[in-house]
């Protein structure tokens, strides 16, 4: 339990800190919102007009009490107004948040079916003749850009077979391109650990004994090896879930899908500060979840793990 | 289980992928795009598909130069002045009729008396003025700007409930045209007590105007659905179509890829698209697509040098730079026949326009003796110097126009020729906005301004305007060129037609002998729409117009 409290209280420090650090830097930035949007030559606002502007949205208040301001205000919830389109950030947040949820938490289910697949596939003794490709495919999903495996899945499907409209799609069909577009970079890191821990575990004693006892090779691989190639797999996924957010930026645009990563990518064209802020927060938030869940997986998938952890500090 | 998926078909299915994939490039994209069939009487109904770049920002009118913007303001609102497109005429609209005195400070509008907003609310003259006080004169409170068309805005004066009176502090000859931009869309009086966040997206629905569609739905960034407005009987006179929209609703969906823009045409899956890259308009019109390119009917696209920067104030470098760009290889290279060659600062299209293609013409020879007279001298790299300093000089990307950074990329690659080191600005937001500011950060500006009045030369160069070639130094607001300045003022205060002609033919004149501005080409908007699409039409500075828009299938 202490250590539960222990988790959450850096988790509490470490938003606080992603907080603070990008205020200090999207301030340290040159140029803010205010002189983007509106001492755009293309506006033709004179000097005074500009000046008007400036001092109705607080520009000259002095940063700590810039700082006070936005960080009262994200504690009861407040995130403040978009500078570019003058939309509330909470409005704009609620309206994508739960679409760039969905896409990243299928992008990852299709990303673990497809790196476990392949990690599982390339050590069948039956299979030894497509080992090769099969162990090759994660260094070319790795190196495929988002980008252009967008633009071609849409080519194919969409354009030329004209399975899946992306235009007006259905809800299933929606999700079946962006899903396989963030999945196929995702599961490259994932197949390469997987296939290092299952390879790694099949060298063990055990697996050994446990053959000698005549369990077939199935039985070992997902009885015995699985469970024990799962740990270092935890982890990197762990860390994979700043990836997906990543993706979901070029995935969105491409598809035309609301987003979180679509709204990210216009907040930073237009360094929209407090988007920005609520955005690095939410993703700060997904993130130290994933990971303290991760963490307190490990116990459960392991029991060599659950004194060591449990104890105290 | 996945265990068990016999090899030969996973192997069977990597392999047709990849071959779908290599074929995508080649294969023949040519479906049914246009039916040649004779176009019959206008069939009412439908919902015409329209795919945007990008997302709406804002609805507040004088935010709606912005293109995704406009182009859905111009569904939404009416105009107290209607302006024909083609012959740039200013007709009546929601005004019956109008008059100004001869100092052109005090206008009088007659209005029609059967128009309502969406909401109800009668468009009558209190509406019109309060519209006008706020596009005239903004509210800093609110973030609100004050529209870039309206000049000397002072104040209005409700004469009777079909008639309304404006006053200017000083001569405001473009005020009548103003009215007739997107930038001064008539709201209904409870919209225009919005903030600016009130105006932001995600409010759509809220935003009431009097035009033929009105905002039924939205999703933040992506979509937006509009519908007709069944009792629109208020129309420019002067267009032949009455009554209601023949389309029941559009929805506007935003596609920020180009390829996917294009592709989901050419498949059928959009009816309309806005912004065709250049590269793209072949295989469109192969695919036997409609291409439109209506024209911005304003400054053309331009490189502005900054004259007050140490390099640029010699007008024998001005000159070279001129002389030793290849205007015409820039657009055969990178543009299509929709983007015609500048003959001078404004569009051949644009009103006060006269040719000034004589002090337009390529001759490297030329740009290397002007240089060479200017102290210029070739050095080791084949970039010139004088005085120990570089011939490099720094031109921002104009991100919103159509292929800048491959045009300036041509471009610099035709001065290196004459000895001249161009480097193009590809900056963050707020890094480019300071810069673009800053004579010694950006010497030459690039961009464009699109409105059909006269009064647009002196937007883009007056000093308290847009102030492109940078006469007023920001930092400490002196004026480099006071002569400039008195030439854009005229434009701005002479009434008559022909005076505001000859003012702008003046400026013309001037920025032609100074060499400030290199013009590159007459930039126009391209869109895209399937062959059964009928009557898609643009407003003065090429936003979409659907109210004559029908769908002939």
């Amino acid at each position: 339990m202490s250590y539960i409290l222990r988790r959450l209280g850096q988790a509490v420090i470490v938003l606080l800190a992603a907080f603070t650090g990008s205020f200090l830097l999207l301030q340290a930035l040159p140029g803010d919102a205010l002189l983007i949007k509106f001492e755009n030559p293309e506006l033709g606002l004179s000097p005074d007009q500009i000046a008007a502007i400036r001092e109705s949205y607080g520009a000259d208040i002095p940063l700590p009490v810039q700082f006070w301001h936005a960080l009262t205000g994200f504690l009861s919830g407040d995130f403040g107004y978009s500078v570019q389109s003058g939309t509330a950030v909470r409005d704009l947040v609620a309206e994508v948040l739960p679409d760039t949820l969905r896409l990243a938490a299928f992008g990852f289910l299709a990303a673990v079916f497809l790196a476990v697949s392949i990690a599982f596939l390339s050590t069948f003794p039956r299979l030894a003749w497509v080992r090769g490709v099969l162990r090759s495919l994660p260094s070319l999903f790795v190196s495929v850009p988002v980008f252009w495996l967008g633009i071609v899945l849409i080519q194919v499907f969409s354009f030329q077979l004209g399975l899946i409209p992306v235009i007006n799609p259905s809800p299933a069909q929606e999700l079946i391109l962006p899903v396989l577009t963030l999945a196929i970079p995702i599961s490259a890191p994932l197949a390469q650990i997987l296939t290092r821990s299952v390879d790694d575990t099949l060298l063990q004693p055990f697996v050994a004994v446990v053959r000698a006892k005549g369990a077939s090779r199935t039985w070992v691989l997902t009885r015995n090896v699985a469970t024990n190639a799962l740990l270092p797999t935890l982890t990197i996924a762990g860390i994979l879930c700043g990836e997906l957010i990543a993706g979901a930026v070029v995935t969105e645009t491409v598809f035309g899908r609301a987003g979180l990563g679509r709204l990210t990518e216009q907040a930073v064209a237009h360094q929209d500060t407090p988007v920005l802020q609520t955005v690095v927060l939410v993703s700060a938030v997904v993130f130290v979840v994933v990971n303290l869940v991760v963490d307190l997986l490990y116990p459960v998938l392991d029991p060599r793990l659950t004194r060591k952890a449990g104890a105290p500090a | 289980m996945a265990l068990r998926i016999p090899s030969p078909r996973f192997a069977a299915i990597l392999a047709l992928s990849t071959a779908a994939i290599l074929l995508a490039g080649c294969a023949d994209t040519r479906t049914a795009g246009s039916d040649p069939a004779a176009v019959g009487a206008p069939i009412t109904g439908g919902t015409a598909v329209y795919l945007e770049q990008q997302t709406y920002t804002n609805l507040y009118p004088p935010a709606a130069g912005f293109y995704p913007n406009g182009g859905i303001m111009n569904q939404i609102a009416d105009r107290l002045v209607y302006q024909d497109p083609e012959t740039l005429e200013l007709e009546p609209w929601i005004a019956t009729e109008w008059k100004t005195n001869e100092t052109a400070t005090e206008y009088t509008f007659t209005l029609r008396s059967d128009v309502t907003f969406s909401d109800g609310t009668p468009l009558d003259a209190a509406a019109v003025a309060k519209n006008f006080d706020l596009y005239g004169r903004g509210d800093a409170d609110r973030a609100l700007t004050v529209s870039e068309a309206i000049n000397n805005y002072d104040h209005s004066e409700v004469v009777d409930a079909s008639t309304v009176k404006f006053f200017f502090s000083k001569p405001s000859p473009g005020f009548v045209q103003a009215t007739s931009t997107i930038t001064s869309g008539l709201l209904s009086p409870k919209t225009l007590d919005l903030t600016l966040e009130g105006f932001g997206a995600g409010n759509g629905e809220d935003i009431i105007g009097s035009g033929p569609f009105t905002i039924t739905g939205e999703k933040i960034g992506t979509e937006l659905t509009l519908a007709a407005r069944e009792d629109y009987a208020w129309g420019p006179p002067s267009v032949e179509h009455q009554g209601r929209a023949y389309l029941d609703g559009i929805q506007i969906i935003v596609t920020p890829e180009d390829s996917v823009r294009v592709g989901s045409l050419l498949s059928g899956q959009a009816d309309l698209i806005r912004a065709v890259e250049a590269q793209d308009e072949k295989q469109v019109e192969a695919a036997g697509f409609e291409v439109y390119a209506p024209q911005t009917n304003g400054v053309n696209n331009s490189l502005n040098l900054r004259f007050r920067h140490g390099i640029l104030s010699d007008i024998r470098v001005r000159q070279a730079l001129l002389a030793g760009i290849n205007r015409q290889e820039v657009i055969d290279t990178i543009y299509t026949a929709n983007y015609p060659l500048a003959t001078s600062t404004l569009s051949k299209t644009a009103l006060g326009y006269v040719d000034e293609s004589a002090t337009l013409v390529y001759d490297t020879a030329k740009a290397e003796k002007l240089l060479d007279e200017a102290g210029w001298t070739r050095t080791g790299d084949g970039i010139r110097t004088k005085n120990g300093q570089k011939l490099t000089l720094v031109v921002n990307e104009a991100a919103p126009q159509p292929r800048s950074f491959e045009a300036l990329t041509l471009i610099s690659q035709q001065l290196a020729k004459i000895g001249v080191d161009l480097q193009i600005l590809k900056a963050d937001a707020g890094t480019y906005a300071e810069a673009i500011q800053d004579a010694d950060r950006v010497q030459i500006y690039h961009s464009i301004v699109g409105r059909a009045d006269y009064d647009v030369i002196k937007s883009q160069y007056y000093s308290t305007n847009r102030n492109v070639l940078l006469n007023r130094n920001p930092q400490d607001n002196s004026i480099g060129d006071p002569k400039l300045e008195t030439l854009l003022e005229a434009v701005a205060s002479k009434v008559t037609p022909a005076e505001r002609a000859a003012a702008d033919k003046e400026v013309q004149d001037y920025l032609a002998a100074q060499a400030y501005v290199i013009p590159l080409f007459e930039e126009p908007q391209v869109y895209s729409a399937a062959g059964y699409v009928q009557g898609f039409g643009f407003e003065s500075v090429a936003r979409p117009s659907f109210y004559n828009v029908w769908l002939n299938k």
